[in-house]
């Protein structure tokens, strides 16, 4: 099992924290200030956009202050009634063990207005009357449902750090990884994530995971995408998929065309798929999906596309029988697509010595340059003469000949027996 | 030893050189008698002399100067309807000077035409009938449409038997000054199936080792595609694997460039000879047939073959059980 970078390399002290300098600054201020008794607000509220160490902060901060630290999330806190258990907690400051304590809130989002108003109004006692500190995050602090908790609260907001400071922790990572990692390549990663360093973290885990070296072009070929939807969320709703609809709906999120999105399932259905059974059903769902695409090619009827969607969404969704989905997999970009891309500069070569081959022996250039190359790549590496015999005959030329001894030296040596 | 091609160098040049499909070559033969030839299609598996046969037939038709006569054109490379609507019907079309009032036409790998192409090329056979004859050499007539098949006369090749296959490499390396022990023979034909031409690269091949060409060295050539690699990702399969043998088979085809084709028909052979419960063996076998077919009409080598691979896996862990 994989340990997700994340995880692993979450800020152990406040001084990893990548930007937002001065909202960290204000939020120590004030988890200080506590020490000479409660101050005026006896909660805080931080907010910004996800992935940019909102919680990450609180935690690194309790570590540095050696405090005792509760983390609760809000949506388990939904009623009034848990939320007054969750009150008791934040009724002391001292903990029995003589620390200080801090709690924390999080994920206020996703408490609805409506159905748990109640318990906004119960976080909002406990924010009145707290006698520890306590910390409320959400990604939006200015929602309707909030603005009489507001008038409790310390507001400071996170920002996104810069595409520099991204960079800075993706660093400490690699060394951490032992990974070389060109600056190109990260800082492509960095501009990617738009601020959000714990996407870029997975971006980063799927790109290098396994690798000593991490190149630019390695992950160029990937473009920007949509941040509503990434990729990992789409593969996430087709793999895990529960039903036919849900797994199929996941296409029109896909910023991809359909061919990519099928690599990227490809890729990575045996990962999620830990029962022979299940991967077997997944990949034979994959390989009639495949069988589709080839009627559309040969009939030009695109009509047939829904085939290849049912059968590579809720064919695979519906492969999971008895896998538990447990653990956290990583995604990885599509292996093929960029082999494929480093091997296409190889496949031309072929192809053009094909068409050589084609002109004296009445066999297609594309054949003769699966079928017939690889002979000649034999008899050129062992037989000077026998190779400068047929380049000749095939009157194939010096990068031709080069291609098919393999070294720059021998194809001279083939060259000068030319003449 | 000569440098050039032995494939191409020792290829039949007139009806009478070709060894084997006698019944063919006798009808062939009435048809250059006869100063006519119906459109025909040649079907059959590759190596077995169709190209060989077609030029031959023209050669025998035309004499010396059969050049001026035919053309070839190979579907594979020019697959589109375009070609048929341009190269295809200004050479059809086109009066032929001469004693016989017909030019012949090679459609080579005619089985990869589009179907688009295909109609088109239907009214061209029709239209131009006087003009110019055609034949189609194909792997699968069946990949044909059906009013072109009847348009056409039909022949079908099969693989040399192996008497006469062993007769042809052996003669070949005589000539060239090689030396071939039996089991090279054996070897070349456990590695190419009956297929000539491949047989005839592979001893080529070998030969440029410059060593006696036996088992031991035809193996070491078709490596990469050898019985090693396959039985290899087959077992790594069957302990359960399935990332390692994906990879290697991404390997195979990306890297070595092997065609799927001899992957599965390597897999095949393989398949029967593992140490797998017999029932198991003939589900796989259905498994390979299938997914052979795919491969046929176009599918997705990596992909139709991992569904394989995902299968051995499942063996696998039925026999631990």
């Amino acid at each position: 099992m994989y340990a997700a970078w994340t995880v692993k390399y979450k800020p152990k002290s406040i001084t990893d924290i990548v930007g937002n300098r001065e909202s960290i600054e204000k939020l120590v201020g004030w988890v200080k200030s506590w020490d000479d008794g409660a101050p005026k607000k006896r909660a805080v509220f931080l907010y910004g956009p996800p992935g940019v160490g909102k919680t990450a902060t609180v935690e690194a901060l309790a570590h540095d202050l050696r405090m005792e630290f509760v983390e609760k999330n809000a949506s388990d806190y939904r009623t009034e009634e848990a939320i007054k258990r969750f009150a008791g907690l934040a009724s002391r400051y001292g903990s029995l063990f003589g620390g200080k304590r801090l709690v924390l809130l999080d994920e206020l989002d996703g408490l609805t207005g409506t159905s748990d108003k109640g318990g906004v109004k119960a976080i909002t006692e406990v924010a009145k009357a707290a006698e520890c500190p306590v910390v409320l995050i959400a990604d939006s602090a200015y929602d309707q449902k909030f603005s009489n908790l507001r008038l409790y609260c310390l507001l400071i907001e996170f920002k996104k750090p810069l595409a520099s400071e991204v960079m800075k922790h993706l660093n400490r990572v690699c060394s951490g990884e032992g990974i070389q990692a060109d600056e190109n390549a990260l800082k492509f990663i960095a501009q990617r994530s738009e601020g959000d360093v714990r996407s870029a973290v997975n971006d980063f885990q799927a790109l290098a995971q396994g690798k000593k070296r991490l190149t630019y072009e390695d992950v160029s070929w990937l473009g920007y995408r949509d941040r509503q939807d990434s990729i990992f969320n789409v593969l996430r709703m087709i793999i895990y998929g529960k039903t036919c609809v849900s797994a199929k709906r996941a296409v029109d999120m896909a910023d991809v065309d359909i061919d990519m999105l099928f690599e990227w399932i490809y890729e990575n259905v045996p990962e999620h798929f830990a029962d022979p059974h299940d991967l077997a059903r997944a990949m034979d769902a994959l390989s009639i999906a495949d069988v589709y695409r080839g009627r559309i090619r040969s009939s030009q009827d695109w009509s047939f596309t829904r085939y290849v969607i049912d059968f590579m969404t809720a064919g695979v969704a519906m492969a999971r029988q008895n896998t538990k989905t447990s653990g956290w997999i990583p995604f990885k970009f599509p292996g093929r697509i960029q082999a494929l891309s480093r091997s296409r500069a190889d496949r031309a070569m072929r192809l053009s010595i094909g068409q050589k081959i084609k002109r004296r022996n009445h066999i297609s250039a594309f054949r003769a340059s699966k079928e017939v190359v690889p002979y000649l790549r034999i008899i050129f590496k062992n037989n000077e003469e026998m190779a400068a015999g047929i380049a000749r005959w095939l009157d194939l030329n010096s990068e031709m000949v080069a291609y098919l001894v393999g070294s720059e030296e021998k194809a001279e040596s083939i060259l000068k027996q030319l003449g | 030893m000569s440098f050039e091609m032995w494939a191409e160098k020792y290829r039949p040049k007139t009806l009478d050189d070709i060894v084997d499909q006698r019944e063919i070559v006798d009808r062939l033969k009435s048809f250059v008698k006869s100063r006519n030839v119906p459109h025909c299609i040649f079907a059959g598996p590759p190596g077995t002399g169709k190209t060989t046969a077609a030029l031959c037939l023209t050669r025998d038709l035309y004499g010396d100067i059969y050049r001026e006569h035919f053309m070839e054109l190979n579907a594979s490379d020019e697959r589109g309807i375009d070609v048929v609507r341009e190269t295809v019907k200004t050479f059809a079309r086109a009066k032929s000077i001469g004693e016989i009032p017909f030019k012949v036409m090679i459609l080579d790998e005619a089985d990869n035409m589009t179907s688009d192409a295909q109609q088109a090329l239907r009214r061209t056979m029709e239209r131009y009938t006087e003009t110019c004859r055609f034949i189609m050499c194909a792997n699968y007539s069946g990949k044909i449409i059906e009013p072109i098949q009847s348009r056409c006369a039909p022949f079908r090749f099969s693989y040399l038997p192996r008497e006469e296959h062993d007769k042809y490499l052996k003669c070949m390396a005589e000539k060239e000054k090689v030396r071939l022990t039996e089991e090279g023979v054996e070897a070349i034909f456990e590695v190419c199936g009956g297929d000539l031409r491949r047989a005839i690269n592979t001893l080529q091949a070998s030969a440029s080792l410059g060593k006696p060409v036996d088992a031991k060295v035809v193996y070491s050539i078709t490596g990469r595609a050898g019985p090693a690699d396959v039985q290899k990702m087959i077992k790594t399969a069957m302990t359960g694997d399935f990332l390692g043998a994906r990879k290697q088979l991404r390997d195979m085809i990306q890297k070595y460039g092997v065609a799927g084709s001899d992957i599965i028909r390597q897999m095949h052979s393989e398949i029967f000879r593992a140490e797998i419960p017999e029932s198991w063996k003939i589900k796989l076998a259905d498994v390979v047939g299938e997914i052979d077919y795919r491969l046929v009409e176009g599918a997705d080598e990596e992909v139709q073959l991992s569904a394989l691979l995902a299968r051995l896996v499942e063996a696998g862990f039925e026999m631990k059980k």
